[in-house]
C-alpha cells in the first residue's frame, strides 16, 4: 500500500500547511469552541437543579470563608447561665449545652466541612490520578501491583479504618484528612486507570509515542488533559460525601478536637439533648443537608453538561 | 361414610383456638400488670455469670440478692448508709474486732431437695470466696467456724471494720448450697443450682430475665409475683422505654434527670439510691509540666467547678470536696482552694510558668467532654492552653498503669471517675504508697497516709474514723494534684405507685420494692 495516499483512496481530505482541511479555517474552529460553550452554558443554565446547587455552594463557600466576619459571637465562647436556650434573636438557633452560640458554631463548623473538603479531595485527586495514569500506562505488574493497593483500602470501610487509625494516633483534624484522603484515592485512581487504559492506544497517543516522547510528556500534555475532565465531575460529586464522613467521625468523637466547632460535633452534642434543645440537632443537620444536596445537584449538572451520554441514559 | 378430612369452618377454628392460646401469654402478663402484680425493669445486659465468685457484678448482684440468701442487708438512715440483720439470720454481731456471730433463721430451705440452709452452706460460700474473682472482699477473711446447724462464727485475720458493709451486704456476701454447688462441680453460670428466696430465676439471652415466685418460698411475700426485666442496652433506650409506659422504673441519665427535676411527668417519681462515684481531675506530680507544686495549686484555683456541675450535668450532682461519697464516713464539706484566678495567675508568676501547653485526657462522653471543655476554657485564662484528648475506655484506663506501656510518663492531667461500696475504707485504698503506678496515677506517695490508711481499716470508733479520713483526704487535696468535681448518683425514675429500693451502689432489689 502506498506511503502517500490519495484522497479519494482514503478518504481523508486534504490538509494544508497549518494541518486543516482546506475548507477548514481556524476562525471556523474558534466559532465552534464558542459555540459549543455557549450550548454547555446554556445547558447548565437551564437545568434548575445545577442552578441550585451553584447557589448552595456559594453559600456554603462564602459562610465559611466570611465566617470571622457573619459569626455573631466567637464559637468557643461559653455562658454557662445561658446554655440551650431556644431560638431567638440573639440566638438565632440557640444555645448549647455551654451557652455557646450555636450558629457561630454552624458557621466555623463549616470552615472544618471546607477546610477537609477542599484538601482531603484535591490531594486525593492528585493523587488517584497521578497513580491511575501510571497503572494505566506503566507496565501490567505495576499495574497489578496498584490495583491490589486500591482493592486492599477500597475493601475497609471507611469507620473501620477510622476507628483503628485514631487508636493508633488519637483524633485530629489531620488524622481526618488522612482517612479521606486514603479512602478517596483508590477511586479517582481506577477512573484515571480506565481512561488511560482507553487512551493508551489510541492513534494520537501511539504516534506521540513513535515520535520518541517520553512517558512523562505523553502522561502530561496528551493523556492528563483527556483524563482530568471526569474526575473533576467526580471530585464535585465526592466533596458531600467527604463533608459527611467528617461530620461523621466528629460525631462519633474521632474527628475535630474540642473546642473546634464541627457539624459532626454539634450533632453529638445535640443527640444527646434532643428532646430539651432539639433545634440544636436540627440547626446541626440543616447544613450538612444544604450542602450535600447543593454539592448532589452541581456534580450531576455538571455531568449531564459535560458528559451527555451518562447524564441523560441513567 | 363420615368424611374425615379438615373443612373450611375447622380450620377457621382451629385457627381462632390456635390464635387465643398464643395470646394467653399476653393476655395474663397484661393481667397480671393491671393487677398490679408484675415489675417490668431493666436490665443493661444479659447476666452471665451469676456464680457470686465469678461474677461481673451489676445486675447479676441484683440476681442474687433475689435469689440467694444474705447475712445483711444495707439500710438507710436519713442521708447516711448503714447495715442491718437480713430475714435470713436471727443474729448478726459484731463479737470484737476479729469475729462476728452469726445464727441463721428457722425454717430457711433450698430448692430442688438441698434441705436447710445450713452454717456450714456459710462457711463453704465465704471459704471459696478466697480463691475467687473477688478474693479482695474476702482478704481479710481467716476462716468460718460452724458452731451448730445454724449458728456460727465468721473469723478474720486482722481487724478490718467495714467488713460487713462492704462484704457481706454486696454481691460476694452471697450464700451458696453446698450440696447443689458439689453437684454441679463447684461453679455455675446462668441457672442457680438451688435457690433460697423469694424468687426463682429464668433468662432469655438478648431478652429477658424473669424472676416468679418461688413456692417453696415461705419467707415474707415480696410486693410484686413476678419481676420482668428487659434487656435494654442503652439508658435513651430505657427512657424512651419507660416513658412509653413500658417499664416501671429505670435508671437515668444526667440530663434526663434534670428534665425529669424541671418538669417532672404525671405518675412519676425520681428516686436516688446512692452517690457512691467520685469524679476530679488529676495531675501527674512527676510530670516535668506539673512537678513545681505552686503550677498544679494555680490549676486547682483556676477550675471553675461549680461550673462544671452546672454546664456539663446540668445541676444535678453534687459538688465533690474529696474521695469520700455523701453518706460515708469521713466525707468532707469543704475544700482548702477555691475558684481564684486571680490566685491562679499569682502562682504561676510565682513559678516563673508561662505559656505553659498540656493534655487533658478524658474517656470519650459527653459529660466528660463538655467537662473538659469548660476546664479547657478556664485555665485558657489563665495563660494555659489545654489540648483535650478524648479517648475510649481500653486506652483511657491503662494510661496510668506502668504494666500497660509507657503513657503514664506522658500523663499530664486527666479526667477520672471512681465508684466505690459504702464504706471510706474501699476509696482511700486507691492512693496508698504502693499503688503508685497501678491506680494512683497522681504519683505521690506519703508516709502518713499509708498509715492512716491501716488505721482506718482497725478502727472501729465512727468518730475516730471520720476524722482519720478527713486527714487522708486533706494529704491528698494538699499534693496540688486533685481537683475534687462531683459525686454523680444512681438516679431512678418509677411510676408513683412503685416504691424503689436499691443499694447505695445502684443495684436494685426487688425483692424489698413496694406498692405505695
Amino acid at each position: 500500500m502506498s506511503e502517500n495516499r490519495s484522497e479519494p483512496e482514503t478518504g481523508i481530505p486534504a490538509v494544508d500547511a497549518s494541518g486543516l482541511p482546506d475548507h477548514v479555517t481556524e476562525a471556523d474552529i474558534r466559532e465552534s469552541a464558542a459555540r459549543e460553550r455557549r450550548e454547555k452554558l446554556r445547558m447548565f443554565l437551564t437545568n434548575w437543579q445545577g442552578l441550585i446547587g451553584l447557589i448552595l455552594v456559594i453559600l456554603f463557600f462564602a459562610s465559611a470563608i466570611f465566617a470571622p466576619w457573619i459569626a455573631p459571637y466567637d464559637p468557643n465562647a461559653l455562658d454557662v447561665p445561658s446554655r440551650l436556650s431556644g431560638p431567638t434573636w440573639d440566638h438565632p438557633a440557640g444555645t448549647d449545652q455551654l451557652g455557646r452560640d450555636t450558629l457561630s458554631r454552624l458557621l466555623y463548623g463549616g470552615r472544618v466541612a471546607l477546610k477537609i473538603a477542599a484538601i482531603g479531595v484535591s490531594v486525593a485527586l492528585v493523587v488517584g490520578l497521578i497513580l491511575g495514569m501510571i497503572a494505566g500506562f506503566g507496565p501490567r505488574w505495576l499495574d497489578n501491583l496498584l490495583l491490589l493497593a486500591f482493592d486492599t483500602v477500597r475493601a475497609f470501610p471507611t469507620i473501620v479504618l477510622a476507628l483503628a487509625m485514631v487508636a493508633l494516633t488519637g483524633p485530629s483534624l489531620g488524622m481526618v484528612l488522612a482517612i479521606v484522603i486514603i479512602t478517596s484515592i483508590p477511586q479517582y485512581a481506577r477512573v484515571a486507570r480506565t481512561a488511560t487504559l482507553t487512551l493508551k492506544n489510541t492513534d494520537f497517543i501511539l504516534a506521540e509515542r513513535s515520535l520518541g516522547a517520553s512517558m512523562t510528556r505523553t502522561l502530561l500534555h496528551h493523556v492528563m488533559p483527556n483524563v482530568v475532565g471526569p474526575l473533576l465531575i467526580l471530585a464535585a460529586m465526592d466533596v458531600p460525601v467527604v463533608v459527611t464522613v467528617e461530620a461523621g467521625l466528629s460525631f462519633l468523637g474521632l474527628g475535630v478536637l474540642p473546642p473546634t466547632a464541627s457539624w459532626g460535633t454539634i450533632l453529638n452534642e445535640g443527640y444527646l439533648v434532643i428532646r430539651d434543645a432539639p433545634w440544636m440537632v436540627i440547626a446541626g443537620g440543616i447544613p450538612l443537608i444544604l450542602t450535600t444536596l447543593g454539592f448532589t445537584f452541581l456534580g450531576e449538572a455538571l455531568r449531564d453538561v459535560f458528559d451527555p451520554r451518562m447524564g441523560k441514559g441513567r | 361414610m363420615t368424611r374425615q378430612g379438615p373443612t373450611r369452618r375447622g380450620f377457621l377454628g382451629t385457627t381462632a383456638a390456635l390464635g387465643a392460646m398464643g395470646l394467653m401469654p399476653a393476655w395474663s402478663t397484661a393481667a397480671l400488670a393491671q393487677s398490679g402484680t408484675v415489675l417490668r425493669l431493666r436490665i443493661d445486659g444479659d447476666n452471665d455469670v451469676l456464680d457470686p465468685g465469678f461474677m461481673t457484678g451489676g445486675t447479676e448482684i441484683e440476681a442474687q440478692k433475689q435469689c440467694l440468701p444474705f447475712l445483711a442487708q444495707y439500710a438507710r438512715d436519713g442521708d447516711t448508709f448503714n447495715w442491718e440483720p437480713s430475714y435470713f439470720v436471727n443474729k448478726l454481731e459484731q463479737r470484737d474486732a476479729t469475729h462476728i456471730d452469726f445464727e441463721l433463721a428457722e425454717g430457711l430451705a433450698w430448692s430442688n431437695g438441698y434441705g436447710p440452709v445450713m452454717a456450714s452452706d456459710v462457711k463453704f460460700s465465704y471459704e471459696r470466696m478466697k480463691d475467687s474473682d473477688w478474693s479482695g472482699y474476702f482478704d481479710a477473711l481467716d476462716h468460718v467456724e460452724v458452731t451448730g446447724d445454724r449458728t456460727g462464727t465468721i473469723v478474720l485475720n486482722k481487724p478490718f471494720a467495714p467488713f460487713i458493709m462492704i462484704t457481706l451486704c454486696h454481691g460476694p456476701g452471697a450464700v451458696l448450697s453446698e450440696k447443689a454447688m458439689a453437684d454441679v462441680g463447684g461453679k455455675f453460670t446462668t441457672k442457680f443450682p438451688a435457690v433460697c428466696g423469694p424468687y426463682t430465676y429464668e433468662a432469655t439471652p438478648g431478652q429477658r430475665a424473669v424472676f416468679s415466685a418461688n413456692p417453696e418460698w415461705t419467707g415474707p411475700k415480696p410486693a410484686f409475683d413476678r419481676v420482668e426485666c428487659n434487656v435494654i442496652t442503652e439508658v435513651k433506650a430505657a427512657e424512651l422505654a419507660f416513658e412509653a409506659g413500658e417499664l416501671d422504673c429505670t435508671e437515668v441519665g444526667a440530663d434526663t434527670l434534670a428534665r425529669y427535676t424541671k418538669d417532672m411527668p404525671e405518675d412519676t417519681g425520681i428516686a436516688v439510691a446512692g452517690e457512691l462515684q467520685y469524679m476530679w481531675m488529676g495531675m501527674n506530680t512527676e510530670h516535668p509540666k506539673l512537678q513545681d507544686i505552686r503550677v498544679r495549686q494555680a490549676i486547682q484555683h483556676a477550675v471553675d467547678v461549680d461550673t462544671i456541675l452546672q454546664g456539663a450535668y446540668s445541676g444535678t450532682t453534687a459538688k465533690s470536696h474529696g474521695i469520700i461519697c455523701p453518706g460515708l464516713t469521713g466525707q468532707r464539706d469543704s475544700t482548702g482552694y477555691s475558684y481564684d484566678p486571680d490566685k491562679a495567675r499569682a502562682l504561676l508568676d510565682e513559678a516563673g510558668v508561662s505559656g505553659l501547653e498540656v493534655t487533658l485526657r478524658t474517656l470519650n462522653n459527653q459529660e466528660r467532654m463538655l467537662a473538659a471543655q469548660i476546664i479547657q476554657a478556664n485555665l485558657m485564662q489563665v495563660g494555659i492552653t489545654v489540648k483535650v484528648l478524648p479517648l475510649d475506655s481500653g486506652p483511657f484506663w491503662e494510661m496510668g498503669q506502668e504494666s500497660k506501656g509507657d503513657t503514664w510518663q506522658e500523663l499530664e492531667l486527666w479526667l477520672m471517675r471512681f465508684g466505690t461500696t459504702p464504706d471510706p475504707y474501699e476509696a482511700t485504698q486507691w492512693f496508698t504508697s504502693d499503688q503508685v503506678g497501678v491506680w494512683n496515677w497522681e504519683r505521690w506517695a506519703d508516709e502518713e497516709y499509708d498509715r492512716l490508711y491501716q488505721e482506718g481499716i482497725n478502727e472501729t470508733d465512727p468518730q475516730k474514723r471520720h476524722d482519720i479520713y478527713v486527714r487522708m483526704q486533706e494529704i491528698m487535696e494538699n499534693t496540688g494534684a486533685y481537683v475534687w468535681i462531683n459525686h454523680e448518683p444512681e438516679a431512678f425514675v418509677h411510676r408513683t405507685d412503685v416504691v424503689v429500693n436499691a443499694a447505695p451502689s445502684g443495684e436494685l432489689n426487688y425483692r424489698r420494692f413496694e406498692k405505695a
